[in-house]
């Protein structure tokens, strides 16, 4: 009897969009800690549980496809799947090509250092004339360029590993969101540090392609992730992978944005 | 420096062996396409036959002359822009037909070269005898082509088995994505990267005492 309803209620709600995917191919690189990544063979992560959540609120199937980072918003646009769950940040560039749903991390980019280099570099203003490892095509590769002394940074982008690269001290220092550096610096036996507050205020949502189907099925997630942060599932989710809850605007603390 | 952490090493082999059956999958389809199609190059550069000769020229030239990587992306990413049906190519079948393009154009003209090994007296003492073109490339010189070819050849799958990693790329978790992603995780690089270079190396060398059976099988015949 349950079952039926829940198959009513998933049937009513899948034609409530009018494309009624019934499967959302979610991309993601499975190579993002603690977002996306497997153990033992099972992908894992903030990112896959937050989807799981999302499509049980829909009522849809998710099917998790992993690439290389750069390569999912090509895949994107290709259609080959429908969404990126990778801590995709909204940009103007990237609003202006995708509709987004409503952010569901709030965060900050984050200067990451070996080990007894935190001294020495502080925060973004001492990365003049360092070099400096980014993923290729991420949101901090853009942030760095946008320094008023970006021309004085060598910012090398990298398909994955700029933990490890800082860490043999092959770069200066490497850039990534602050949550997610807290878990690796907490996680890994890498010899990492933070070096200074966050630097930029960013804001993470699902992009979803700008056409009509894109749009239907932006609308059908976005109600569940305001569903999701209602019932608390989403903070709930936040602090099982992260230790914290960042799905909601930072009030004061953690927000110290030097734009 | 940290001591290797062999227990994870032995957590995780098989794990990554697990996907081995994709990745021979992979290139094993990709090879039998690209002889097939490498064969059909060689012939029509070898015999220059009108028009097709130089359109051959043109996609042994294109393929040859750039990376394996850009042809996937261009084939994956690119051309489905301007074709939306290509979309409905999934990463494997698009690795697969990338793989064979792109060796087929090697594999050609190792062929091609084989094929012109063989005696010009030869060919000459075929058509005499009243043979057909067909008769005398078959019965032969594809014979004689196949056996000097395959000491390349088999060069060429070694290098098309270990190709099949730029396959991640493409978004299909092959050994490559899987210890990737495993070491996105633990962070022990060193050992997941280790561990499949490790059953690359394995699946390599187990073909490797394969080709020299074949070759003393081909070599039969001429055997001294």
């Amino acid at each position: 009897m349950r079952s039926t309803i829940l198959a009513t209620a998933a049937a009513l709600l899948a034609m409530a969009g009018t494309a009624a995917a019934d499967t959302i191919r979610v991309g993601m690189s499975g190579g993002y800690f603690p977002f996306t990544f497997t153990r033992a063979d099972e992908l894992q992560g903030f990112e896959v549980d937050f989807l799981r959540a999302v499509a049980e609120e829909t009522g849809d199937e998710v099917e998790f496809v992993t690439m290389s980072f750069s390569g999912l918003i090509g895949a994107l646009e290709a259609g080959r799947i429908d969404t990126v769950a990778n801590q995709i940040t909204i940009t103007p560039e990237r609003e202006a090509r995708f509709a987004f749903t409503q952010p569901y991390v709030y965060d900050g980019a984050q200067v990451v250092v070996r080990q007894g280099n935190e001294t020495e570099i502080t925060g973004p203003e001492d990365l003049r004339g360092r070099s400096v490892a980014v993923n290729l095509g991420s949101n901090y590769e853009q942030l760095l360029r946008e320094l008023p002394y970006a021309d004085e940074i060598d910012i090398r982008t990298y398909e994955s590993n700029i933990e490890q690269d800082t860490a043999l001290g092959r770069v200066d220092a490497f850039v990534m969101d602050r949550v997610s550096t807290s878990q690796v610096i907490e996680q890994s036996r890498l010899p990492l540090v933070q070096a200074g507050a966050p630097f930029s205020e960013i804001q993470n949502a699902l992009p979803f392609r700008n056409d009509e189907a894109g749009q239907a099925l932006r609308d059908r997630v976005d109600a569940a992730i305001t569903t999701l942060k209602e019932n608390g599932t989403l903070a709930e989710i936040s602090q099982r992978w992260l230790g914290d809850d960042v799905t909601a605007p930072a009030e004061g603390a953690d927000a110290a944005p030097a734009e | 420096m940290r001591p290797l952490d062999l227990g994870y090493m032995a957590e995780l082999a098989p794990v990554i062996a697990g996907y081995v059956p994709l990745t021979l999958m992979m290139a094993v389809i990709a090879m039998i396409a690209a002889l097939v199609l490498a064969a059909l190059l060689a012939i029509v550069r070898v015999l220059r036959v009108p028009v097709l000769d130089r359109l051959v020229a043109v996609f042994i030239s294109f393929f040859r002359g750039t990376p394996l990587l850009v042809q996937l992306f261009l084939f994956y990413f690119g051309l489905p822009q301007v074709v939306p049906p290509m979309t409905g190519i999934d990463g494997v079948t698009a690795a697969i037909i990338g793989l064979t393009l792109h060796f087929s154009a090697y594999m050609a003209e190792s062929i091609r070269g084989a094929i012109l090994g063989v005696d010009r007296s030869q060919w000459e003492a075929a058509q005499s005898i009243g043979m057909t073109q067909g008769q005398l490339l078959r019965r032969i010189v594809l014979p004689q082509a196949t056996r000097t070819a395959a000491p390349t050849l088999m060069n060429y799958f070694i290098d098309m088995i270990k190709s099949t990693s730029l396959a991640f790329t493409l978004g299909v978790t092959e050994m490559m994505g899987a210890a990737q992603k495993e070491a996105a995780g633990s962070f022990m690089y060193l050992e997941a990267f280790l561990v499949v270079a490790l059953i690359y190396w394995a699946i390599v060398e187990t073909l490797s005492v394969g080709q020299r059976r074949l070759e003393a099988r081909l070599g039969r015949a001429v055997a001294r």
